[in-house]
C-alpha cells in the first residue's frame, strides 16, 4: 500500500468519524515525512471541526407530541374508512347486481326492439310487392307454352348461313 | 441485517406489529437528525418541521412494509431524502418561494440558537454565526447529492454504506460525492480555513 493511498484513507476517515489514536499516530507520521500534505490536512481538519460545529436545526419541544397526534388523527381516519367499507361492502354488492340488471334489461329491450322494427319492415316491403304484383287468371295458362315459345329467341342456322355464301 | 443488531429496526418491527406507541420512541431520538437533514436542504424552519413531521408519519404509515434489509436510520434518511426533493421540486414550480433566496428570519435563527448557548461570549456567538452562514452558503452552491452526502457524513456520522444507501449510488460514488463537495467547500472556505481555526479577517 503506497503512502498516498494510507494518507488518502486516514483523511477519509477523518471525514465520517474521529481518528483513532493509532491513526493520528499514522498521520502524524504520515505527515512528518511529507510536509506537503500539511497544509491539505489543516484544511481537512478545520473544515471537520466547521463541519462538526454547525449548529443543530431548532426542534420544538412538542414535535413528538404533535407527531403521535397526527398518526392518532390517521389512525381514527383509517378506521373510520374500513369500517364505513365493512358497512357498504353487502350494499356494494347488491348495487353492483342492481346495475348489472338494469344494463341487462336494456340490452334486451333494445334487441328486442330491433327485432319488432325489422319484422315490421319486412311486413311493410311484402304489402308493397303484393299490391303491384297480382296473380294472373286460369285463362292466360291455357297459351302458355305458345306464349313462351314466342318470347324464346330464334337460333340461327349456321349450317344454312354458311350454304347460301 | 437482523433485527437484534439494530435495536431501533426492533423497535420499529413492534410498531409493524400494531404497537404504535413505541414509534414516539424513535421520534424521540431521530427528530433532532431528521430536522438538522431537512434543515440544511429547505433553509427554511417551518417548512422543515413540517417536513420532518410527514417524514415520521410517513415512516409510521409505512411501517406493515418495512423490512429489516438495513438499518432503521438509513431507511428514514432517504424517505427524508425523497420528501426533500419533493418539497424542492415543488418550490421549483413556484419560483417565488425560492430555495435560493432564504428569507430574513433564517439569519436570526442561527443567532438565536447560539444565544442559548451561555457559555459562549459575545464576539464568538458573533463569529459563529457568520461563519454558519458562510458555510452554508457554500453547501447551498453545491448539487443536492454531494450536500446531502456531506451533511450526512459529517452531521449525522453514518457510514459511507448507509450513505451510498440513502443516496442509491455505489460506496466509491459516495465517498467520490463528498470529495467533491469538500473540495469545492476548502475552496471556497480556504480564507476561514486557511489558518486550522476560524479566522474570517
Amino acid at each position: 500500500m503506497s503512502d498516498k493511498t494510507v494518507y488518502g484513507q486516514l483523511r477519509e476517515a477523518s471525514w465520517e468519524r474521529q481518528l483513532t489514536p493509532a491513526e493520528d499516530a499514522q498521520l502524524s507520521a504520515w505527515l512528518a515525512s511529507h510536509p506537503v500534505d500539511q497544509a491539505d490536512w489543516e484544511l481537512e481538519r478545520s473544515l471537520n471541526t466547521a463541519l462538526h460545529q454547525l449548529p443543530d436545526a431548532p426542534v420544538p419541544a412538542n414535535f413528538t407530541a404533535r407527531l403521535m397526534q397526527s398518526i392518532e388523527l390517521e389512525e381514527r381516519k383509517t378506521m373510520r374508512e374500513s369500517s364505513w367499507w365493512s358497512f357498504a361492502r353487502p350494499w356494494s354488492w347488491a348495487l353492483r347486481g342492481a346495475f348489472a340488471s338494469v344494463v341487462l334489461a336494456a340490452g334486451l329491450l333494445a334487441y328486442h326492439q330491433v327485432q319488432v322494427q325489422q319484422r315490421q319492415e319486412l311486413a311493410r316491403s311484402v304489402t308493397a310487392v303484393s299490391e303491384v304484383v297480382s296473380m294472373p287468371g286460369p285463362d292466360i295458362l291455357q297459351d302458355f307454352e305458345a306464349i313462351r315459345v314466342m318470347n324464346a329467341a330464334p337460333v340461327a342456322d349456321e349450317e344454312l348461313l354458311a350454304l347460301f355464301q | 441485517m437482523p433485527a437484534d443488531l439494530d435495536p431501533d429496526a426492533a423497535l420499529m418491527l413492534r410498531v409493524k406489529q400494531g404497537e404504535g406507541d413505541v414509534f414516539a420512541q424513535l421520534a424521540e431520538k431521530y427528530k433532532q437528525p431528521v430536522m438538522n437533514l431537512v434543515y440544511r436542504m429547505l433553509r427554511d424552519a417551518t417548512e422543515a418541521e413540517d417536513v420532518a413531521q410527514a417524514v415520521f408519519l410517513q415512516v409510521y404509515k409505512s411501517a406493515h412494509r418495512y423490512q429489516v434489509s438495513s438499518r432503521f436510520s438509513t431507511w428514514l434518511f432517504t424517505i427524508a431524502r425523497n420528501l426533500c426533493l419533493n418539497e424542492i421540486r415543488r418550490r421549483s414550480r413556484h419560483p417565488a418561494e425560492s430555495i435560493d433566496a432564504p428569507r430574513a428570519d433564517h439569519e436570526d435563527q442561527s443567532a438565536q440558537q447560539y444565544e442559548d448557548k451561555a457559555a459562549v461570549g459575545a464576539g464568538d456567538r458573533l463569529l459563529a454565526g457568520e461563519l454558519e452562514a458562510k458555510i452554508q452558503e457554500v453547501l447551498d452552491t453545491l448539487p443536492e447529492n454531494q450536500r446531502t452526502a456531506i451533511i450526512l457524513c459529517s452531521r449525522e456520522e453514518l457510514s459511507y454504506e448507509d450513505i451510498s444507501e440513502v443516496l442509491g449510488c455505489s460506496v466509491s460514488a459516495t465517498k467520490s460525492l463528498i470529495f467533491r463537495g469538500r473540495e469545492t467547500l476548502k475552496e471556497k472556505l480556504k480564507p476561514y480555513l486557511r489558518t486550522g481555526e476560524w479566522n474570517p479577517t
